[in-house]
């Protein structure tokens, strides 16, 4: 699975004061150090950045090209700073990606252009004009109707990354979308074949929002097996997690069959399995949606 | 082929919970289907509804509210007497109001005392229910159960910032605790898993999953206790199989429109008819949902609702 590394951005205080006073080193040594963890590419969250952002997005692009030759993610909704970046922006090992675009015609009229005029990729967000979709169905809806527009635009299939929106399993109102993203990711292997080049790609961890720290690692490892099973191409993650780069190389087959197993329907005695073990069918199971979570899942 | 109802398959089943003791003691819970599907499982026990009593006279209330206890707004005993002399309570729900420290802040000891002589009054089943301050509860209401103890009272609201004290005292002094989330399904079967795990038993058990009144966000307690009881029927999730209570009266009768007078609000309608009304209607929508005990205050109310049950019953 390709990774996007998450840890450059101005929310991040040490980043944003450096971004504030256009001070360089913070960010190229940040920048150094997601390139040796091995990420496929860095994103750049400006955030909003509704004042200067123009100026900023493109110093920050530059300062960050210096020191690697990876590609970068473009991220923040501010279009005159996407264009700004876009426009000095090199193509060393690979083209950059605006994050994002939204599955509602302003969006797509305003960032398809300048995909297709500065050679980009995009992140297409399955957010529509009636906001979050409520179910797989309305996921396949945006998403045909984001290519359909993509096309017309003249955008090539492979510069499209999907963004089915995770949501946190831990909230209510949520986490019925939790399964239901799985349930698109299967249809979307026949939206490929449609479109074939077609992307993927996911805010993995805010899958574990609003779960005690110490276990939002098992939630977040959990679903990536999950949603790599039906070809979820590539995450947008914390760089410097070692364990879960574990898990999106493909590392533990061990583990993904047994959650397979579980998606499948299998009734998985877990007092037969080891206690990691069980921990995953546990997890499996909660974000399948068939144990209603509580912070204590894994005790149960 | 012939027309075949749809029947939902179940899994699982509520578990029993014994209110109070001797021969007035009350069973509840014990459901294998939803809320009056009987034509699809069982429910054993009917769903039951405990009159209010305050431990202060109310100086807030609507006169259709007050007019039915106007007698005995300053004696609880007498009030609890009368609700079940009169109007036929099988449980009395004490509503320990004055121990909020926001109000009157009465001591613990002077509410468990209360809780003590109304509970040995009557013979009936006694919830006793805190302010709702969960500093000021953990006080009071462990008092409650150490002051009561052998009563199977029912002890609430327990909530995650008080449930290690005032559970550890239902376990030992032998009650039942209402565990209380804020409308909220995960955090509801948290409390249980704690509580649980603290070692209350099972039937010593049942959640309130907090209730808003009638046009006052009772859709999102509807929608919490309709997954509580999909969770726990079909899912099998052990943590989830408790009885319902409703603390609903006290949510329908602070609205503007079950408080407002009639000449105040000529186009509102009756003032009494209409308090009376919005509480019916918000029972029976929590009925629907899977209430087990509906805490309630108007006598006319309580019997319409009394009426509706009894009629479901029957088919």
């Amino acid at each position: 699975m390709i990774r996007i590394g998450e840890n450059l951005n101005v929310m991040v205080k040490k980043i944003g004061a450096a971004m504030k006073d256009r001070d360089p080193k913070p960010i190229q040594e940040l920048a150094i150090a997601e390139t040796k963890a091995g990420v496929d590419y860095i994103d750049i969250n400006l955030g909003p950045a509704r004042k200067e952002g123009g100026p900023l997005m493109e110093w920050v692009v530059k300062t960050v090209q210096e020191v690697t030759d990876l590609p970068l993610y473009l991220d923040t909704i501010n279009t005159e700073a996407l264009e700004a970046g876009l426009k000095v922006y090199k193509n060393k090992k690979g083209r950059a990606v605006i994050n994002s675009i939204m599955a509602r015609p302003e969006s797509m009229e305003a960032k398809f252009p300048l995909a297709k005029k500065y050679d980009a990729g995009l992140v297409a967000l399955l957010w529509g004009p009636a906001g979050l979709p409520r179910d797989a169905s309305e996921r396949g809806v945006l998403a045909a109707e984001l290519m359909q527009k993509a096309m017309e635009f003249g955008i090539p299939n492979e510069d499209v990354w999907i963004d089915p929106i995770v949501t946190p399993v831990t909230s209510p109102q949520s986490q019925v979308q939790v399964p239901s993203l799985v349930e698109f990711m299967m249809m979307f292997n026949d939206l490929q074949e449609m479109t074939p080049g077609l992307r993927s790609t996911c805010g993995l961890s805010n899958v574990s929002n609003g779960a005690p720290d110490h276990l939002r690692p098992i939630i977040n490892q959990t679903y990536l097996m999950m949603l790599q099973r039906y070809g979820m191409a590539s995450a947008i993650v914390d760089a410097f997690d070692d364990e879960l780069k574990t898990f999106a190389d493909s590392k533990r087959p061990d583990l993904s069959a047994l959650v397979y197993r579980v998606m499948d329907g299998e009734d998985i005695d877990v007092k037969s399995l080891k206690k990691e073990q069980a921990d995953y069918v546990k997890t499996t199971k909660v974000l399948m949606g068939n144990i209603l979570y509580s912070d204590s899942w894994l005790e149960l | 082929m012939a027309f075949a109802i749809p029947t939902i398959s179940y899994t699982g089943k509520i578990k029993e919970v014994v209110l109070g003791k001797g021969p007035k003691a009350v069973t509840i819970g014990g459901e294998t289907s939803y809320p009056f599907h009987f034509f699809e499982g069982d429910a054993p026990h009917a769903p039951r509804i405990a009159i209010e009593v305050y431990d202060a006279a109310p100086d807030d209330w609507a006169d259709a509210a007050l007019e039915p206890y106007k007698d005995v707004l300053n004696d609880p005993v007498a009030w609890a007497k009368k609700a079940v002399e009169t109007y036929g309570a099988e449980l009395i729900a004490l509503q320990l109001v004055s121990t909020d420290p926001n109000g009157l802040n009465r001591s613990a000891e002077e509410a468990a005392a209360t809780a003590k002589k109304v509970a040995s009054a009557v013979d009936v089943p006694v919830l006793v229910w805190g302010s709702g301050s969960a500093d000021k509860d953990a006080e009071v209401l462990r008092k409650v159960t150490e002051v009561c103890d052998g009563m199977n009272l029912v002890i609430g609201p327990i909530v995650e910032g008080n449930y290690k004290q005032v559970g550890a005292g239902a376990i030992a002094y032998k009650h039942t605790v209402a565990a209380c989330s804020p409308i909220d399904i995960n955090l509801a079967k948290q409390l249980n898993i704690l509580l649980g795990n603290l070692g209350v038993p099972d039937g010593q058990l049942i959640v309130d999953p907090t209730t808003g009144g009638l046009g006052y966000g009772i859709e999102y307690t509807y929608s919490v206790m309709e997954r509580d009881r999909m969770a726990a029927l079909t899912q099998q999730d052990e943590r989830l199989q408790f009885p319902l209570i409703c603390n609903m009266a006290k949510e329908v009768w602070k609205t503007k429109e079950a408080k407002l007078k009639t000449e105040d609000a000529p186009t509102f309608g009756d003032a009494k008819k209409r308090g009376i009304l919005m509480e019916s209607v918000t029972a029976v929508t929590l009925l629907l949902a899977g209430a087990d005990v509906l805490v309630m205050r108007h006598p006319e109310a309580i019997k319409l609702v009394r009426e509706m049950i009894g009629d479901f019953k029957t088919k």
